[in-house]
């Protein structure tokens, strides 16, 4: 058992399966590259993505299934590879992987879901990455909240 | 918008930076890129993603997680079936 220093719940013990690996990071936090899974009774389905280097860095996520019941991810080969996954079988969320979206509080906008991007974690070697598909025609800022919620007064 | 047609093999300039077209396959171009090392390539939508990813973070707030937790009160989804 470890302990990490966590934005929003001061020193937080955690188990190894709970400590993911991003040999590439995240882009804009490429020197990141250790981050530990944060999953909170009363706070589901939101999960916490907590850097181990910077406990000021802690991201907010939605499971993709959550956003959008019909999400569907299509890994590339290099990707499966990346991730250490078999390429022949599609690998099973919630068995095989996780698969989160990254939550962005925009000022105007209010709370939006990137779908286009979403973490992918391997939780069998707890390897992840964050694919990235253009062409998938999911919104890097898929809203979380109905518009009208944030027109101007 | 500046928009020209290009063979295969021919290049442009784009600042200091030479664009050339390799081959086409589909609806998937190969683009080899000259430039200086000071000038930064990036795809745009990993751009997209770096600039989403920095306001995430910066965004991480307790009354985002208040927000979200009235959208979405727990044990909604297991996760798509893919």
């Amino acid at each position: 058992m470890s302990t990490v220093q966590t934005r929003f719940f001061d020193e937080l013990e955690y188990q190894n399966e709970a400590l993911f690996c991003f040999p590439a990071g995240l882009p804009g936090f490429e020197d990141h590259r250790s981050f530990v899974f944060i999953k909170k009774p009363g706070l589901e389905p939101l999960m916490f993505l907590q850097s181990l280097d910077d406990r000021r860095l802690c991201f907010i996520l939605l499971p993709v299934g959550a956003v959008d019941r019909n999400y569907r991810l299509e890994l590339t080969e290099d990707e499966l590879r990346e991730l250490g996954l078999a390429a022949e079988r599609k690998p099973v969320v919630g068995e095989d992987i996780l698969c989160a979206a990254l939550i962005c509080n925009g000022d105007t906008d209010g709370p939006s879901a990137n779908l286009m991007a979403p973490l992918v974690v391997n939780l069998h070697n707890n390897v992840g990455m964050q694919v990235i598909h253009p062409e998938s025609s999911y919104s890097h800022r898929h809203p979380l909240l109905p518009r009208e919620a944030y027109a101007p007064c | 918008m500046l928009i020209m047609w290009r063979r295969a093999g021919e290049s442009f300039i784009a600042g200091d930076a030479e664009i050339q077209v390799l081959d086409y396959r589909g609806d998937r171009v190969k683009l080899g890129i000259t430039a200086p090392e000071s000038c930064v390539i990036v795809r745009r939508e990993t751009r997209i993603t770096q600039q989403q990813n920095i306001s995430a973070a910066l965004s991480a707030d307790s009354s985002t997680i208040e927000t979200l937790l009235r959208r979405f009160p727990g044990n909604v989804v297991s996760g798509p079936e893919n």
